[in-house]
Formats: C-alpha cells, structure tokens, sequence
C-alpha cells in the first residue's frame, strides 16, 4: 500500500547530491568548488502497517547486520527509510553501538529493533538492558527472541521475560525470529497471543511452502517482516558466489525484493545493505511493483536453481525406501558441484555406513521422495553417487 | 573424540590441533565436538553466520568442555588468510576495552575470551555468569599453543599513527558505505577516520580514483591528484592514489586538514 505523503515530498529537498559541496585542487593549486549533481534521486516511498501494532513503517527496511560504515544507516534514515534492524549478537555489540551512533538524534521517526539469543528469562533480559545502553534509546519497538527454530524454543520463560519487558516500558512489541522451521514455528507463534512480529527468511523459492502459514499469522493480527529477501533459495548466497554474481548480474537481486512486497501478508523487509549503491538499488523495489519482467527473470533463475539446491527443509527426512539420508547427500554433491570441493563431498560420502552408500538410486524403479521444492532428488542422488561412490 | 558429522569439516586443522577438553587438566568434553563449514555454518550459528561469511569464513571446529557447574564453548574458525581473520576479530573485539597480548591480538573478558591467530579466529564463551578468566586464560593460552602459523599482526596495522587511534579493522567490503572501495582498512580518531583501499594493481587503484571523480561530480584528469570533497555524511574527506593503494581521511574535524592528512598517510604505505 504505497503512500504518497507530506514526508515524501519533503524527502525531494534530502535527494542532495552526495557531494554537497565538492572541491577540486586545479593546476593553481586552489580548490575550486566542483558543480554539484545529483547522484541519487529520493524514491517514493511505501508504507505499510505491521500487523496490529499499528507501526507505520516504510515497506523497505534495513537490516545493519553486516552494515560496516554508519554513514549508510544515516542517510537511509534520513531518506525516509523508518524501520532499522539489529541484534545483540551482531559483531559482538559492535553493530548495535554503531546503529545508535547512526541514529543518534532521529530516535523518536525510526522504528527500531533488536534481538537476543539468550536462552533464559535472565540472559535475555540481561541482553536487553545491555541492547539499550548500546543503542542509546531508552526503549525499544521491537525485541525478538532469535533464531527459534522450533516451538519449544519459545519457551515459556523467553515470552515471561518480553512481557516483564513490556511492563517495564522497555521494549514495545515482542517478537521471534526464525530462519527455519517455519512451517510448525509459525503456526504455533500464531497461537500465542504474547508474540506481536515474526521475523521470518522468506524469498521467491519459498514461496508455496511458507504463504500459508505467514497468510494465517498476519490474518490473526500479527506483523509480519521479512528478511533473506535476496537469498535465492539457497542459504549460502553471498557476495562472490556464483549464484549471487548471477543473480545480481540479471539484476533479479531487486526483482527478489519486488516479489517478497508483492505479498500483502508481508509488511516490511529488511534486506541487509553495506553501501550507499545497494540502498539506493533496494529503494527502487518500492518505486515499481512486480513486474512481467520481474516474474520471468525469476521464474529463469528458479528453475535454474530449483532443481539442483537442497534447501535442507527435512521434509525428506525418512522418506527413501532404502533409508538414504537424502538431505546429507545433496549437500555433499553440492561442495563437489556448488563449491568445486570434490575431495570434501566424497570424503563425506565415504563416512557413510556401507550399506547406504552402496545404494544405486537407478535401482529403483520409482523414488519416494518428492521434494516440495522441486529438487530432481533421483537424478541428484544418480549423480552423487556416480561421483562419489 | 566424538565428532559431530552432521557438520561436514572443512577446516584445515589437523586432528591434533582441533580444540581438546583436555587442553586444561580437570575438564571434560561434554557432548560431540563440533565441525562446520560454510555452507552449514547456520546449522550452528543461525542469524549470525553472515558475519563470518563476509570475512572469507572456511570452517570451524569447536567442543564443550565442562568443570563442575561450569562450561566453555570453544570454537575455532578458519577464514581465507591471516587478514581476514583478524578482521573477524577487529570487527568482534570491544574497542573500549584493552586487547591482551594473546596470538595477534585479543582480548579477555571474565566470561569471553577472543582471539586471532595466522588465518584462525578462536572464541571462548563460558557460563554461568561469573568471572571464569584464569580458566579462559589457560584454555587460550594452550589453543593459542596448538594453532599453526605465525603471531604477525597484519601489516597494514602499521600504517595508521597510533596516537589518538580508538579503532582499527579490516572492512572486507564496501569501505566508507562506498561500494568502488571494495576491501581496506580503517581506524577511528577523534578527530576523524582513515583509510586505505587495497587494490590489486595501480591501474586498478587508478580506475578507482576514476570512479570516486564521476560518483562525487569532479572532472576527471589526467594526472594522479587528491580528490578532495566534502560529503553530508562522510564530511570533510580526501581520497589519494600511491601505487595500488588508495589512501584518504573522512569525517575530518575543524582544525586539520584533510588533505595533509591523507598525505601522511600515504607516506607511510609501501
């Protein structure tokens, strides 16, 4: 739900060229101003309601995980970008000391968030007070529980911890964060009436399996925040990478961000940003919806991706008739085909019990395993098991 | 020892230098010891692991160990060279507390211990909450023993004046939040931040300077010169090309100049 507001006209008078005042040394050895262009034109920004808190945040937001220099921080706040996203744990509480730096002064127009990963009421309460030191505010919007994998880590103690927080006026909203195991995670994260955002890795791979549950939890009211918008489907994606020079090169790393705000289930992002180039490539996802293109590009980059990465979801798990561990083997053929570590792959191959490794997946008439994802599972075990055996 | 095979080992750590219990007399491994490279590194560390991998993470190797009521998590990561290994601990190490003289650099605290050492980066976390620093110290003293390689700090350390300096680390990308300075070093001062963009070659530092001409307006030229420019959020800065190095000040203070700064600077590089 895109916003044309009174902020985004007055964000035209930040578009500044980078270079407010330039200044070059010439042949006299005086510094001459340089004429001033813009080099980055403000977008128009989109907002979107998290769930039922009611926070307003701008459909893009930022995620300092890896963010080394402040200055980029800055100025996306000061470009109109609301909801900023750190953790306890990032670089050891560097991050979140550079995140406040960065914010300094602009507290009160920012939605912020942070995270701990302590397992128990104390530590994370510890976390918190330590979190708001560090970020200088005297309160968060939204603290999360990290990198819950499953329903028993949301722990009755965590969630007593968020509500004493809450009471104390210290944080806002509570929240969870998960990476994986989403589709039993969620659900129950739904059911629990403590829990206000989910923090989730959802991207254009993903789809089919998480739109459900993250369409029930924002239809019961929850904030719903995406992150691993970019990642491809495939957790290892970084800069450098193969897939990630791919993807970049085809410029699907902004068609990625399109197709997570196509969702209306989804109501802020927080793609991690290291320079002034990528937050200006990621604020053009709220300029323009999704487009043809957009999906066709993708829709290339999915089918060459899809039947070849195992997204390790376990839903396999158990599911060949002669008890391969199906998952294990597709990540050894992909350090022989994703990484070119073949002597790793087939070292792991031979660690094997006998009985597995001698199966021959071109034995079987038919395989059991379907993956939801679309992964030629056979095929990719023939392959594994031609290379390594 | 047992050993965790659901993490796939790709450090290059031979068995005998893999963190043992029994480095420190008295405790004990408790559960597998634990083995991750990149691609499962999550499996460990889910919503943190992107912080290792921007440093050229290649594996880690980690264990247990357990003293009565007390614990220490050991783990020890490999990443591409000693650079970037230092790196992940430039980037983790608190600034306002003192380092300790421990591998290449480190630092203690009563229940945190890290250090670096050639390519590796080791972490010690121990718990409950109290002061564990003699046994930290001793589990650190005998992993710094057992990791191959050299104590050097990186050389680029060197380069930047030690007076006033509050920080220095490795950015292993996109240097000043400008994505045309791919990898360097910056230490903070009062008075402002230095920095120097290692390229691989002096035409490659040259296309850079090139490229900093176009992003901030300024004319491109023909000879090698300062780029001087004062930017809204970098402030007064100076970027200068000497040989594949691109040296420079940002943020600089009244009352110093930005130029003379990056000339110092570049006097001090190879």
């Amino acid at each position: 739900m895109p916003d044309s507001s009174r902020r985004n006209f007055l964000l035209a008078g930040l578009a500044v060229p980078a270079a407010a005042s330039a200044a070059r040394p010439s042949a006299d050895g005086q510094q001459h101003p340089a004429a001033a262009r813009p080099v980055f034109t403000s977008p128009r920004l989109g907002y979107r309601i998290l769930g039922e808190t009611g926070l307003k945040v701008t459909s893009v937001g930022f995620g300092c995980m890896i963010t080394s220099d402040a200055s980029v921080i800055e100025r996306a706040a000061d470009i109109g970008i609301t909801y900023f996203d750190t953790a306890r744990v990032y670089q050891s509480g560097n991050n979140e000391r550079m995140v406040g730096a960065a914010l300094k002064g602009k507290r009160h127009s920012i939605t912020l968030s942070s995270k701990s990963g302590g397992k128990t009421k104390e530590a994370a309460l510890a976390d918190l007070d330590t979190s708001l030191r560090e970020l200088g505010t005297d309160h968060l919007d939204i603290w999360y529980l990290h990198a819950k994998t499953k329903p028993a880590d949301v722990t009755d103690d965590l969630i007593e911890a968020q509500q004493i927080a809450k009471k104390a006026g210290k944080i806002r909203f509570a929240g969870v964060s998960t990476h994986s195991g989403q589709k039993d995670l969620i659900p129950a994260l739904t059911a629990n009436p403590h829990i206000d955002v989910i923090l989730t890795a959802y991207n254009f791979s993903m789809g089919q399996t998480l739109d459900p549950v993250i369409a029930a939890a924002h239809e019961a009211g929850k904030g719903i925040v995406a992150m691993k918008v970019m990642a491809g489907g495939f957790r290892t994606v970084k800069p450098g990478n193969r897939i990630y020079d791919t993807l970049k090169k085809d410029g699907a790393l902004l068609s990625a961000l399109r197709w997570v705000l196509k969702s209306s289930d989804i109501d802020t992002t927080v793609p991690s940003m290291t320079d002034m180039d990528q937050l200006e490539e990621n604020l053009k996802a709220m300029t323009g919806g999704f487009s043809k293109s957009d999906e066709e590009l993708l829709a290339r980059q999915l089918e060459r991706i899809a039947p070849l990465y195992c997204r390790m979801c376990g839903e396999c798990d158990g599911a060949c008739a002669k008890g391969l561990p199906v998952a294990d083997l597709l990540r050894y053929l992909t350090y022989a085909d994703g990484y070119g570590q073949f002597s790793l792959g087939r070292e792991r191959f031979l660690e094997l019990p006998a009985e597995v490794a001698q199966v021959r997946c071109e034995e079987c008439s038919a395989c059991t395993v379907n993956c939801p994802h679309g992964v030629r599972v056979s095929e990719r075990l023939a392959r594994a098991q031609e290379l390594f055996a | 020892m047992k050993v965790l095979l659901a993490g796939a080992a790709a450090a290059a750590l031979c068995a005998a230098q893999v963190p043992r219990c029994d480095l420190v007399p008295g405790w004990t491994q408790q559960g597998a010891a634990r083995a991750y490279d990149a691609s499962n590194l999550f499996e460990y560390m889910d919503g943190n692991s992107e912080g290792y991998l921007l440093y050229g993470f290649a594996g880690m190797h980690g264990v247990t160990c357990v003293h009565g009521g007390d614990s220490i998590l050991i783990d020890i990561s490999e990443f591409a060279d000693a650079d970037s290994a230092y790196g992940m601990f430039s980037a983790n190490r608190d600034p306002r507390l003192p380092a300790e003289a421990l591998g290449a650099g480190g630092q203690v605290t009563p229940r945190r211990v890290i250090f670096t050492k050639d390519r590796f980066y080791a972490e010690l976390a121990a718990n409950p909450e109290k002061d564990h620093t003699p046994a930290l110290r001793a589990f650190s003293a005998a992993i710094e023993k057992l990791l191959p390689g050299s104590n050097a700090v990186p050389a680029a350390l060197a380069w930047f004046p030690v007076e006033g300096q509050k920080s220095v680390r490795l950015i292993p990308e996109s240097v000043l939040g400008l994505r045309v300075l791919q990898r360097g070093y910056a230490a903070e001062y009062e008075f402002g931040k230095a920095f120097v963009v290692l390229e691989p070659s002096a035409e490659g530092a040259a296309a850079v300077m090139a490229k900093l001409r176009a992003r901030f307006g300024l004319e491109q030229t023909s000879q090698p010169a300062p780029l001087l420019v004062t930017d809204r959020y970098l402030g007064r800065l100076c970027f200068m090309q000497k040989g594949r190095y691109i040296a420079g000040w940002a943020n600089v203070a009244e009352g110093h100049d930005p130029a003379d700064l990056a000339a110092a600077l570049a006097a001090r590089l190879p």
